[in-house]
């Protein structure tokens, strides 16, 4: 059930346009991740299904509720759009308890104040913090804040959780045992949520979809396994995972299948983008860290590298290899001593895109 | 003659006797028509007396309390305005159709028969008139309720009594011989900033011949001019200054009674006296309690409580402080008050104004 | 799960055609529009109302209520052409570049001091170096006669042991040593800020380097505080073209004019009232003022941005002073403090409680409480302390409630509606408090509805608010911003509007410091004297405009015994807001 529209959406700051075109749908039961840089425009997007920032164009439905439609001139309050927000500072108000908190959206939908408090009190039971319900916020912890802004936002059942950024002031313990409850409270709870994030991290893991955002602009979009291994751009190969960076010239193109090469080495790979890519002219090529591997002998798709160092990082090994102005970092399970080795590119791994490419 | 005062204060009697028993205790003073019983009835409903002053409401206590012990029903709101605060709230307020005052009482004469001849006063004829010298009242519309001497302060530890001056030309002549000692250290009022200073200097400039000679030998002093007597007379007690001319001496007389090292002295040859003028404006929203006030201020009973509290009576017949006659007496037999009448206006007008004021810089400045 | 990207450019490049510039397609939505332009309506229409009849009385060649009036250049002309006027014009910039030359050094040192080194009883002296800020002027001034007038008690110690006085209280510098010093708090509050923000790992790195101490206060410590410092002097400057209590004590002597004074002394000059003249000077003011404010709001919006950055500078290693600069700098505050608060108060107190006073005079001769006796007979005297109290007490809170009601209206508000609300606070400033109060006089005089109010003390509370709109509202809004947005927007989104939001969280989170702003408004109704000047009447007198009033006569038993009641007012004042928290630095 689609609870959410977001319909070519375009916000202008000054004379800078910040959106230019957003559009997805989202349903109950599923998390979508806005994924982009700082700048990117996804806390924006957010901000504006919020209703907290005003799109000058575009269509925001929230359930039944149409929120934003430049046509008709419409433009709902954030209080008029039944959603839950949880930012990224928690926001919990100093001057209330956890309880006052929790229970302030029911408050403001006429609840009365027994049946609230039955409300209340169980999802703070749910969430583990039922003995704290009348701390004040500032005598919580960072992970407790974060628990108690995640129930206020959700005690009233919103057609939609937006979460900006909800873990990254969490440390990374925390933050790796939130990202799963988090998920596992939204699927619980069929809920329909947004999470806005830069770390792909904590999309890859938490979201059923991901957006990822570049200059307002979506470039891509697809569950997790999809955006990480189908990148479209060179924006999106290189936004996602550990990559490699090759830049040099295209030598062959046939079909998708292309050759990309430099001062003494040259690879076959994929070409993902073919707008702008031609023989001859320059090109570069993601390949993911984990997509290389390293062996003492030659093979196809191998190509001979110097292996300058191996750097231990605990659970692997990295090595740092150079063939010309070609640099590659590859893991391995072992330590291995400087010198000539083999390093297989599987085609399939060898992302090309045009130089130019930006988008 | 006789037979109207007769009449009247068998009429007073009179009404005194079928008032007997009411609300008023006071009775018709004699002299009054036999209507005024109406007027205090008249009075009383409205409840309330307005006046816009320039003087003290320190020093207009005991008139203040007087009427209302006389009168209870009758609050007096006492706006002490300065006195072109006074003149300027009265024109303000008629233009805007808002008369807030019942009684104008403003020691500004001037400004006081501008205020007559531009139409702002109402006429009453005050049964009290009659005990008025014929320069204190005009036209049935101003009324003079002191006689202030103008004089002289002076420090008595800086200068001994035996050399104050005692005229006009000892005054000159002091300042020029003592140009030196004296530098920076005489006082008198500054006419640009003082209502007041501007009307004892004019009336100086008027009456006598040698106020411009004054006014060089003053400025060839040094002198300094200040906006208020009570400055000027702050700063004589304290010794900064040694002496100070043309000021309120109804003040002086009241301040030498405390302040040891204070004197004051009056020309015997000339001494002008101001009076702070009572009016009733057109409009006034309590007419008939303006009315009550006036006759109030000026009768023997209310002379004599502005008397005691330093305002000389413009009256004779009164026996608390100075009154005309005794003050008179007081500054050496010459005193000159100045008349109500349209010769004030002289300096009202804005070219002779500016004149002055010129003429009185030059002279300052030593030119 | 469905989710589609329909109309994105990555995908169906080619469909999606970028809009050449910002289309006026959807205006933005103004939360609680109504409330706010109404109350930034009402009162632009309370500022600019008083103010359009000041700049229309200037352009007409009498009084505007006088039929005879006619449109004319000729107070302009007048004005332009009278000696005086220069005269004032030039004594107001001297006395106000020389009372920056005094205070803003001698503030810097200050805040300096209190801010980055050592000194002993720090805690103390943040309080104290405030205390001139809180007098009101004009009690200065008579203080300060009383004290080292050339018949001071301090004056005739030094004759006495020295043979003569090294100073004159009546000259140009006397005055603008005095209104210099007492100006030092206001310089201190801004340089001493943006000195605590100041992080010392710059002056460490400095003095790493091996750079002296002096030599790191001159080439790290002061560029950083410039904008502070630059703030403080334009702020001083306004202030001293706006300055009126101690001109017009300690000016009158010598016939010291500046323009406050002017204005004043045009109401006595030509017998008549002078309006359309007066009208012109407050124009001439607000011309050299009002680019001075602007000028000020804009660096103040600099030094704020200068501050976030500055962030995490709260922890500052002090320099440590050593016994001889403790000694040495608690001696320069002592000094300090005993000119410019000792010496003021001392003198009006003592003047209070004499009947006589100065060469020759045995005070003990002269100890009375009469002075007093007047205060509770005289009923417009003690009206005057009442209604003191109650329009700074029950005045001031009112004031704060509107105030906030004026910071919500412009609280994260943009548009223009926000730009007018930043204009119109800037005119009272640009305005001496008395024009203020003789242009509301005339429109409680002349404005049908409100005709009634103006014998009673709505009148004046209603300038009074005007008058301290810009530090009232400055006051609030800085408390206001301290609300992080994401609470409110928090709310917001949970379901509540705008004024929900306002009412359950930002007002109850900014509880604490309307308390301190009430202490604080309080404090400045408290002293303030111009304003009422032309405006009470009786039933409506206040101390600071009784004194000015009663100096027309001169009574100044009276004027030493109020000036006495108001230092009491301002000290319980003070303590109060001290006890409630009030952040007095800012």
């Amino acid at each position: 059930m689609t609870e959410l529209v977001v319909n070519n959406v375009q916000k202008w700051l000054g004379g800078l346009q910040i959106l230019k075109g957003a559009s997805f749908t989202a349903s109950r039961g599923a998390i979508v991740a806005l994924l982009g840089a700082s700048g990117s425009g996804k806390t924006t997007l957010l901000r504006c299904i919020a209703g907290l920032e005003q799109p000058e164009f575009g269509y925001i439905r929230i359930g039944d509720k149409v929120a934003l439609d430049s046509d008709k001139k419409i433009a709902l309050a954030p209080e008029q759009r039944n959603i839950g927000l949880v930012f990224q500072s928690y926001a919990l108000w100093p001057h209330r308890t956890v309880k006052e908190n929790v229970g302030y959206g029911l408050k403001l939908r006429g609840v009365n104040a027994a049946d609230a408090g039955v409300k209340v009190q169980t999802i703070l039971d749910r969430m583990g913090l039922g003995h704290l319900a009348d701390r004040y916020p500032s005598q919580l912890s960072g992970g407790q804040q974060q628990r108690v802004a995640i129930c206020r936002a959700l005690v009233y059942e919103p057609r939609v959780l937006l979460l900006d950024e909800p873990l990254s002031n969490l440390d990374a313990k925390l933050r790796e045992e939130a990202r799963y409850w988090i998920r596992k409270l939204i699927l619980d709870l069929e809920i329909c949520a947004i999470l806005v994030t830069h770390d792909q991290t904590e999309a890859l893991a938490a979201a059923d979809h991901i957006l990822l955002l570049k200059d307002g602009r979506i470039v891509q979009e697809g569950p997790p396994h999809d955006i990480y291994s189908n990148p479209n751009s060179f924006y999106a190969a290189d936004f996602l995972g550990a990559n490699n960076v090759a830049r040099g010239n295209l030598t062959t193109l046939d079909g998708t299948r292309a050759t990309i090469g430099g001062e003494g080495w040259s690879l076959d790979g994929t070409a993902r983008e073919l707008q702008g890519l031609a023989p001859a002219a320059s090109a570069q090529a993601v390949i993911r860290v984990e997509q290389i591997s390293v062996s003492d002998s030659p093979g196809p798709h191998r190509i001979e590298m110097q292996l300058d160092d191996s750097l231990y990082l605990g659970d692997r090994w990295e090595y740092r290899l150079r063939r010309g102005s070609f640099n590659v970092k590859a893991h391995g399970t072992r330590k291995l001593s400087p010198g000539a080795v083999w390093c297989e590119f599987p085609p399939e791994s060898v992302w090309v895109f045009p130089a130019s490419s930006q988008a | 003659m006789r037979m109207t005062i007769m009449r009247a204060l068998a009429a007073g009697l009179l009404t005194a006797a079928a008032s007997f028993g009411s609300a008023w205790a006071g009775g018709i003073p004699a002299g009054y028509p036999s209507s005024y019983a109406d007027l205090v009835k008249a009075a009383k409903a409205e409840g309330a007396v307005s006046i816009y002053t320039s003087t003290d409401s320190a020093q207009a206590k005991a008139l203040l309390e007087a009427f209302s012990a006389k009168y209870p029903g009758i609050k007096i709101e006492y706006n002490d305005l300065g006195t072109n605060g006074t003149y300027n709230r009265v024109i303000s307020e008629a233009a805007a159709g808002q008369v807030g005052a019942d009684v104008v009482w403003s020691s500004a004469m001037d400004l006081q028969m501008a205020l007559a001849t531009d139409n702002y006063i109402d006429l009453y004829v005050s049964p009290e008139a009659k005990a008025l010298p014929a320069w204190a009242s005009y036209k049935d519309m101003l009324y003079a309720a002191t006689v202030e001497p103008i004089g002289m302060i002076y420090n008595t530890k800086a200068l001994p009594e035996a050399s104050v001056p005692k005229t006009r030309a000892d005054l000159i002549k002091f300042l020029n011989d003592n140009r030196d000692t004296l530098r920076g250290k005489v006082a008198t009022f500054d006419p640009e900033k003082s209502g007041s200073g501007f009307l004892h200097h004019t009336n100086d400039a008027r009456a006598t011949s040698t106020f411009w000679d004054l006014a060089k030998a003053f400025g060839a002093a040094g002198g300094r001019t200040y906006s208020s007597s009570g400055s000027m007379k702050e700063t004589v007690v304290s010794g900064e200054n040694v002496l100070a001319f043309n000021i309120i001496g109804s003040y002086a007389l009241d301040w030498v009674k405390q302040s040891p090292n204070l004197g004051v002295a009056f020309g015997t040859d000339y001494t002008p006296a101001f009076s702070r003028v009572l009016a009733i404006t057109k409009g006034a929203p309590h007419p008939n309690a303006a009315k009550l006030f006036i006759d109030f201020a000026l009768s023997r009973d209310g002379q004599n409580a502005l008397a005691s509290n330093g305002l000389p009576s413009v009256r004779t017949d009164t026996d608390k402080g100075f009154n005309l006659a005794t003050l008179n007496e007081r500054v050496g037999g010459n005193l000159k008050p100045i008349a109500l009448d349209e010769d004030l206006l002289e300096y009202m007008k804005p070219q002779v104004r500016v004149e002055f004021f010129k003429k009185w810089k030059a002279s300052l400045a030593g030119s | 799960m469905a989710t589609n990207v329909d109309n994105s450019p990555a995908v169906t490049s080619g469909s999606w055609v970028q809009p050449a510039a910002r289309p006026p397609y959807l205006r933005r939505r103004l939360d609680a529009a109504p409330f706010r332009i109404g109350v930034i309506g009402t009162l632009a229409i309370a500022v600019l109302g008083p103010v359009g009849l000041i700049v229309y009385q200037s352009f007409l060649d009498g009084p505007f209520f006088s039929p005879r009036s006619q449109l004319s250049l000729d107070a302009y002309r007048y004005i332009l052409s009278d000696p005086s006027f220069y005269e004032a014009l030039g004594t107001t910039v001297l006395f106000a570049f020389g009372m920056v030359a005094v205070a803003v050094p001698l503030g810097s040192i200050l805040a300096f001091l209190l801010t980055r080194t050592d000194i002993k009883a720090k805690k103390l002296l943040e309080i104290l170096v405030l205390m001139p800020m809180f007098i009101s002027s004009i009690v200065l001034a008579f203080g300060y006669t009383v004290a080292i007038g050339p018949s001071g008690f301090v004056s005739i110690f030094f004759r006495e042991t020295i043979g003569f006085v090294p100073w004159n209280l009546y000259s140009l510098g006397g005055l603008i040593a005095i209104a210099g010093l007492s100006h030092v708090p206001h310089v201190y509050l801004y340089v001493s800020s943006a000195m605590r923000n100041l992080p010392s790992d710059l002056e460490e790195a400095a003095r790493s380097t091996g750079a002296g101490i002096w030599r790191v206060s001159r080439d790290v410590t002061l560029p950083m505080v410039l904008p502070a410092l630059v703030f403080a002097a334009s702020l001083n400057i306004l202030l001293g073209f706006e300055t009126f209590g101690i001109p017009l004590v300690l000016g009158d002597p010598n016939g010291i004019m500046v323009l406050t004074t002017y204005i004043y002394k045009l109401t006595t000059l030509f017998g008549v009232p002078t309006y359309q003249l007066m009208a012109v000077v407050a124009m001439v003011l607000v011309l050299i003022t009002l680019p001075l404010v602007y000028f000020q709001r804009r660096i103040l919006r600099h030094s704020r941005r200068y501050a976030a950055l500055g962030g995490k500078g709260g922890r500052t290693t002090s320099l440590k002073l050593g016994r001889g600069g403790q000694v040495l700098a608690l001696s320069l505050i002592g000094l300090w403090l005993f000119v410019a608060v000792v010496l003021p108060i001392g003198g009006i107190t003592l003047r209070a409680f004499v009947d006589a006073w100065g060469q020759g005079v045995n005070l003990m001769d002269h100890l009375t409480l009469a002075n007093f006796d007047n205060l509770m007979s005289v009923p417009s005297l003690f009206r005057g302390i009442l209604n003191t109290v109650l329009l700074s007490v029950v005045g001031g809170a009112i004031a704060v409630l509107i105030y906030l009601l004026v910071g919500l209206a412009g609280h994260r508000n943009t548009g223009l509606s926000n730009t007018v609300l930043d204009y119109i606070v800037l005119l009272p400033r640009a305005l001496p408090g008395l024009v203020i109060g003789l242009a509301f006089f005339w429109v409680f005089l002349f404005v049908p509805l409100l005709t009634p109010l103006r014998p009673t003390l709505v009148s004046l509370f209603v300038a009074y608010v005007v008058v301290g709109l810009s530090y009232g509202l400055r006051l609030l809004q800085g408390t206001l911003i301290q609300v992080g947005p994401e609470l409110e927007e928090a709310a917001r989104t949970t379901g509540a509007t705008l004024g929900r939001t306002w009412r359950d969280i930002v007002i109850p989170i900014v509880r604490p410091g309307l308390v301190g702003a009430w202490a604080l408004i309080m404090i400045i109704f408290l002293r303030e004297y111009a304003t009422g000047v032309y405006l009470m009447s009786s039933g409506t007198e206040v101390i600071g405009s009784l004194m000015v009033s009663l100096l027309q006569t001169g009574a100044m038993d009276t004027i030493a015994a109020l000036a006495f009641i108001s230092i009491l007012l301002t000290a319980g004042g003070l303590t109060l807001a001290l006890r409630l928290g009030a952040k007095v630095h800012d």
